[in-house]
């Protein structure tokens, strides 16, 4: 099997190459025969590449100690579940594994536009048959997962040889999210490559008009969806397993996702400004492009060594590769930009300064500060080397000092820019639309103030949190009210149905609504506590307003683990509440060890409970107990922001007419003016 | 009992409960002060974390660090003492924030300075397209004619933009 998987692999690159090379023949001909057998050979890479991953999960469930990669990353013990996760846990897997999902949306967007747009479909296929040829190379000739274990044989030949058992997964993997983490994230760098194949396309076609916009949305809009839930994921896996009582350390490889995540989430707001006013073609071109080669970038950091980080895979001269290919994308990009950049000549005129169209800008401006400050901080400390000899590391309290105010920025757009018309915002408008969620957001200070949070910036954070939903409840009651009106159905029914008519619109409110609990959630931890202690069967520990009572601990035999766990009773307001057993696991097939963390989560806080292990002096078992405030916000505004992704994927249901006699009126209630049936409100989207 | 021996009982026990209240909140400000001093530092095992968070199983550096952290802070040593010792000890490295003086003083600035000029680069961009989309003023009375393609034009550009 690891000879088929070589082979398909092999294959595959050999596809991808005719799919490139044909597919610039079939443009500079437009012969349709070699347009239609570039796209067949791209349709072949995919399923070629479907193959070799098959092949090597297969290797994994079969056991097959004789290669190497599955020696190094799973044993006969480890369980199916994550035998699949064994995949993804390693260099050479983890490419084709970031192959195999490259394949599945080239293999979608080849099938869906197999009919269509045949003037632009072409130079798409080429470009995404480029950046497959590039990961195929890494596949083929530089990290194959699909090596086998050989030593000289009797005859001064190389033999293949099969070891017992295999070395094991890394513990800090065997954790359900670790299954559904690594897919989640890839899926959204693999799938910023189309809207840059769109984009890379579209230029070099000089293809008419907004359309390809229009394709890549959902495209974008998905990717950006599994970025956001990769990043939430990972995010809870730290929370979860790492026990150090947090969920974002602003790790190199935690930035690295953070970056395209960022000007992704930039071009899907300024794309609206092409769509609705034809202004900032440039800008969009540039920021897909940018956001591509942050995904690549991000791989760079994470497979070089060049910034240390737990997450990073081990060091090699694989980063070589990604800086060429890095170079080459940013050359043609620039080459593509400069030859046909009169194509991108927009209609770039603003009537206001205060409009959408200035709120977008600003929006703009603040997500590539970010990116740019959290760019800059990470790849310091290699610079502070290069300049004067000595790395200087730049960790979370850099981190958090520079973003947090800025997050507060983009926290504050989100409610203003939906309450600005297009064009021009009037006095009276701002008034209008401003007030009421000034008031609400001043009063929640006073009372979040009131309440004893003197902490300045989640002050702040929880005020404009209530600004922002009040500003989004707004909009959707005025939009419901209309509707009720008219249908006479409840606010409810005709806020959901006034959400399906403008899917997109009232979509990227939810999105926000979920970004407000994440700030929420965010907020909270300026007030975690945490306290450790030795502990004795009997001994208590209080933290806020939870006693821990150790009541014993036990040693768990597992099949691939030992577990070493505490019992601990958890109480609150004398009475008994709970039982947390926070556990050791010491793996022997690779003599590594991990933690899992017990965690009770209320809305209000976690209470956050790990084993720490043995005080080297005394021996006593030590608990590290954290009382962590509004935790469970941020996962919850993590599923708010993908239903509303998923929302604005949905098309928009058509307003239904109904025809009905209207009742006579009486001349005292005749209008005095003509008037619009439906009142067009400023900021209409 | 006299009322003298009584005082003088009563004063014997509430100094050494202040006493005592006393040593456990001084044990107590040093913990924090250690916390928040050891806050500042980076763990040394190449794990990436905080001195303070630093709690991966096995980690061969992070105990050993925090015990002469504990140390310097009993004895009383200012933070810019431990800082000096640390920063000998491991180099640059230990810093979980960069300090405000010399080279990294760029990367404290930085930020604040793309912020600046991105702000000013998008007043100025909207500064400019404003001057251009600014219509020519028009008399009462004297509208210009308008033909029929640019009135298309128009409708094709409102349906544009209201759409969705």
């Amino acid at each position: 099997m690891d000879f088929f998987g070589s082979f398909a692999l092999l294959l595959a690159f050999l596809c991808a190459a005719y799919a490139f090379v044909g597919g610039i023949a079939a443009i500079l001909t437009r012969h349709p025969l070699l347009v239609k057998s570039a796209r067949q050979a791209g349709i072949a890479t995919c399923g070629l590449i479907f193959l070799a991953t098959a092949s090597l999960v297969y290797l994994f469930f079969s056991d097959s100690y004789w290669v190497s990669y599955v020696v190094a990353h799973s044993n006969r013990d480890l369980s199916t579940f994550y035998k699949v996760a064994a995949l993804w846990s390693g260099q050479e897997g983890s490419l084709l594994f970031w192959s195999f999902l490259l394949a599945v949306y080239v293999f979608s967007v080849l099938l869906v536009y197999r009919n269509k747009n045949g003037e632009l479909m072409p130079y798409v296929g080429v470009v995404l048959a480029g950046v497959q040829i590039f990961f195929l190379t890494l596949n083929n000739f530089v990290a194959s997962p699909f090596k086998v274990l050989a030593a000289p044989g009797a005859n001064g030949a190389l033999d293949i040889f099969t070891r017992a058992d295999g070395n094991g997964l890394n513990p800090l993997l065997q954790y359900p999210e670790m299954v559904i983490h690594p897919p989640n994230l890839y899926s959204g760098y693999t799938g910023f490559t189309i809207p840059f194949a769109f984009a890379l396309g579209a230029l070099l076609a000089r293809y008419p008009g907004e359309k390809w916009i229009h394709l890549t949305r959902k495209w974008t809009m998905i990717a950006w969806c599994f970025q956001t839930m990769g990043i939430l994921l990972g995010a809870h896996w730290a929370y979860a397993v790492l026990g150090w009582g947090g969920y974002w350390g602003w790790d190199p490889v935690e930035n690295a996702s953070l970056l395209p995540w960022l000007t992704g989430t930039a071009f899907l707001h300024s794309v609206m400004m092409q769509e609705k006013r034809g202004m900032m073609k440039v800008w969009n071109v540039w920021l897909v492009f940018t956001t591509f080669m942050l995904c690549i970038l991000g791989t760079l950091l994470t497979r070089s060594g060049v910034v240390s980080s737990v997450h990073a895979f081990a060091q090699s001269s694989i980063g070589n590769y990604f800086v060429g290919f890095l170079l080459l994308v940013f050359a043609v990009c620039l080459a593509a930009y400069v030859k046909n950049r009169d194509y991108l000549k927009s209609e770039n005129q603003l009537d206001s300064m205060i409009s959408r169209e200035s709120s977008f800008l600003f929006n703009n401006l603040i997500l590539l500060v970010s990116c740019i400050a959290v760019l800059s901080g990470t790849l310091f400390p290699v610079f502070s080397e290069w300049f004067s000899g000595s790395r200087i590391s730049v960790g979370a309290p850099f981190f958090n000092k520079v973003n947090i105010p800025i997050g507060l920025l983009l926290l504050f757009l989100t409610g203003v820019g939906p309450l600005l018309a297009w064009r021009k915002t009037s006095t009276d408008s701002l008034k209008r639309n401003f007030g009421g969620p000034l008031i609400a957001g001043l009063l929640a200070g006073i009372v979040v103030f009131a309440l004893g949070v003197r902490e300045f910036f989640s002050l702040v954070c929880l005020m404009l949190c209530v600004f922002v939903t009040t500003t989004i409840g707004m909009e959707f009651f005025r939009g419901a009210r209309v509707i009720r009106s008219r249908s006479g159905a409840s606010l409810l029914a005709s806020a959901v149905e006034l959400t399906m008519r403008n899917t997109r619109r009232y979509g990227g409110y939810i999105v926000h609504m979920g970004m407000v609990l994440i700030f929420v959630g965010l907020a909270g931890a300026a007030f975690n506590r945490d306290v450790q202690k030795d502990m004795q069967p009997g001994s208590t520990l209080q933290i806020g307003g939870y006693k821990l009572l150790l009541q014993g601990f036990d040693t768990k035999p597992e099949k691939n683990y030992t577990s070493e766990r505490m019992i601990v009773e958890v109480w609150r307001d004398n009475k008994p509440l709970m039982m947390l057993y926070p556990e050791r696991r010491f793996f022997q097939t690779n003599e590594q060890s991990g933690t899992m963390v017990a965690i009770y989560s209320t809305l209000r806080e976690d209470l956050y409970v790990v084993y720490a292990g043995q005080n080297p002096e005394t021996q006593a078992p030590v608990i590290h107990a954290y009382l962590n405030p509004l935790v469970k916000w941020i996962w919850l505004g993590g599923l708010v922001v993908v239903l509303g992704t998923l929302v604005t994927l949905l098309p928009n249901r058509r307003a239904v007419l109904v025809l009905a006699v209207a009742p006579e009126r009486t001349a005292a209630q005749q209008p005095q003016t003509l008037a619009p049936s439906v009142a067009l409100r400023e900021g209409h989207d | 009992m006299t009322k003298r021996r009584l005082a003088a009982f009563t004063l014997v026990i509430a100094l050494s409960i202040s006493s005592g209240a006393l040593l456990s909140s001084r044990a107590q400000t040093q913990a924090d002060r250690a916390k928040q001093i050891g806050g500042k530092f980076m763990c040394m095992c190449s794990c990436n974390q905080v001195l303070t968070q630093c709690n991966h199983v096995g980690c061969p550096t992070s105990a050993s660090m925090l015990k002469e952290l504990d140390q310097w802070v009993t004895r009383g040593d200012s933070e810019t003492v431990i800082t000096s010792a640390f920063v000998q000890e491991f180099g640059t490295k230990v810093y979980a924030e960069p300090p405000k003086s010399g080279l990294s003083l760029v990367a404290w600035s930085l930020p604040s300075i793309y912020l600046l000029l991105g702000t000013l680069l998008v007043i100025f961009v909207i500064w400019r397209w404003r001057s251009r989309g600014m219509p020519p003023s028009v008399g009462p009375g004297r509208a210009p004619g308008i033909s029929s393609q640019d009135l298309e034009r128009a409708r094709r550009r409102v349906a544009q933009e209201t759409e969705d």
